[in-house]
């Protein structure tokens, strides 16, 4: 989707996550995703390939540590949306203006609590795998 | 109207009562699940009453403008940050009480296997196993680890007075210990579907004072007392009950169905559905279907008379 911002610069190539385009929308729901399956096929090559009564201690913390990665990523995402979509946590005055800005700042709004929701679904994934380290 | 609510409620409470009652733990396991369960009540409950409250209060407070900050913080805290961390506790705590029912320790371990629809239970005793079915007895105030698995589906082991449940899984062995606090006869059952008579695959846990326990063991342990020629017996092999089941210290010794050495010290007949009488020992001989639908015994509507009496007293010797 390019963006239909008159504010970038001839020449610049369209950003993808910029004012105008949804995209923003999609990427922190995706890095959840990508975080599970990822934890998911960690713990279950470690298992299979070990074994069963082995533990999952080795494996727990390289979720821990995606889980750390993915999290900085989204309050990467965070910003942006604050910085480049002008996003509010909480909208006081309605959104009834049919303008690009208006459009903007609800994106970044949805975007902004998308980013908390990812987050601790994320966090939900760690805590598990944190306190029962068993295959 | 109201009768029919005060026959429901009594409906409801009697379904919570006595030996299937997990609001009465009689079990360590069961007793963290209950905790768990009425803090959860007591939060949920102070929640509802605030946000009613509060939306009462919106309701019929005089509207005015609220200061922006104030608005969002509250909006940020009491909507973002305290769920987190309340759910992010509750998380942790069922966690650590799953991690503790599940881990491998126990003084006692029995194995359990569920079948279609009954429960093959083997102790693992130093002098090796021992087998027996569709009972399971516990020594007060030890913890015992079932290792559980299924033969055929999944079934799920529940006795919900002393903990559970947990899956049985074809192929794989979860673990789930149970410490018992209290005597008495607890319900146990199937809380998985699992085909036809999944409703009426049940099973009594027994839990005993310690010294009766392993004098109970020692027992079950022994082959069972077959006398020379005994007549019952004989009918029994005729039949070839010996294919499904074994009597230990016989010839029969088919793994089919369950263990019948000392089927009557058993309380109930059948997985936990009827009592261990004559009369429904002889009726399930030979009208099985009737019963318990479904299940992988053939009947034997053609033994009657004087070999039936023979062959029901000599089920009702296998103490
Ligand atoms: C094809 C295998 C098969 C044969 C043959 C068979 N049974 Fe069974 N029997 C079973 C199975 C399976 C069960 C468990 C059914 C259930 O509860 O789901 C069972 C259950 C029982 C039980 C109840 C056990 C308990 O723990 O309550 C008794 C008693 C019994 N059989 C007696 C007999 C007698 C007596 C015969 C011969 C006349 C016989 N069976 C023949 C398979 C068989
Ligand atoms: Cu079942």
């Amino acid at each position: 989707m390019a963006p239909r911002n008159k504010t970038v610069p001839p020449g610049d190539a369209p950003r993808v996550i910029d004012q105008g385009s949804v995209w923003i929308l999609v990427a922190a729901p995706s890095i959840w995703a990508a975080h599970f399956l990822l934890s998911y096929w960690v713990a279950a090559i470690w298992c299979a390939k070990l074994g069963r009564g082995t533990t999952l201690m080795e494996p727990r913390w390289i979720i821990a540590g995606l889980g750390a990665l993915c999290i900085a990523a989204i309050i990467g995402l965070a910003v942006l949306a604050i910085r480049r979509y002008g996003g509010v946590f909480v909208i006081i005055e309605e959104i009834t203006e049919s303008s690009e800005r208006a459009r903007d700042r609800f994106v970044g709004h949805v975007a902004l609590l998308l980013c908390v929701l990812s987050a601790v679904a994320i966090l939900f994934t760690v805590i598990p795998g944190m306190v029962l380290g068993e295959c | 109207m109201r009768a029919l609510g005060a026959t429901a409620t009594l409906t409801l409470l009697a379904g919570c009562s006595g030996r299937h009652n997990w609001l009465a733990a009689a079990g360590e396991e069961a007793q963290s699940v209950e905790t768990l369960f009425w803090v959860v009540l007591a939060g949920a409950a102070v929640i509802w009453s605030l946000v009613i409250g509060a939306a009462t209060y919106a309701h019929r407070a005089e509207a005015k403008p609220h200061r922006e900050r104030e608005a969002r913080r509250f909006i940020i805290w009491g909507g973002v940050v305290l769920p987190v961390l309340v759910v992010c506790g509750l998380l942790v705590w069922g966690l650590l009480i799953l991690r503790h029912i599940t881990s491998d320790d126990g003084a006692l371990t029995v194995r359990v296997d569920g079948e279609r629809w009954w429960w093959r239970v083997i102790y693992d005793t130093p002098e090796g196993p021992v087998t027996t079915a569709n009972e399971i007895r516990l020594p007060l105030g030890e913890r015992t680890l079932f290792k559980l698995t299924a033969d055929d589906v999944i079934h799920s082991f529940w006795v919900p007075a002393l903990g559970g449940k947990m899956d049985m899984i074809p192929g794989r062995e979860t673990t789930l210990a149970l410490t018992p606090r209290k005597l008495g006869n607890w319900g146990g059952l199937c809380a998985e579907f699992c085909g036809g008579a999944h409703a009426l695959m049940r099973f009594d846990a027994v839990v005993m004072e310690p010294g009766a326990f392993v004098r109970w063991l020692e027992q079950e342990a022994r082959p069972a007392q077959v006398a020379e020629g005994d007549r019952g017996f004989a009918v029994f092999e005729e039949e070839g009950c010996g294919a499904c089941h074994a009597i230990r210290g016989t010839e029969a010794q088919g793994p089919v169905g369950p263990d019948l050495t000392h089927l009557a010290s058993r309380d109930k007949l059948g997985a936990g559905i009827y009592a261990m009488t004559p009369d429904n020992m002889a009726r399930w001989i030979t009208d099985t279907h009737e019963m318990k639908p479904d299940i992988d015994m053939p009947a034997y509507p053609g033994l009657q008379g004087e070999r039936l009496d023979a062959l029901v007293s000599f089920l009702m010797s296998l103490e």
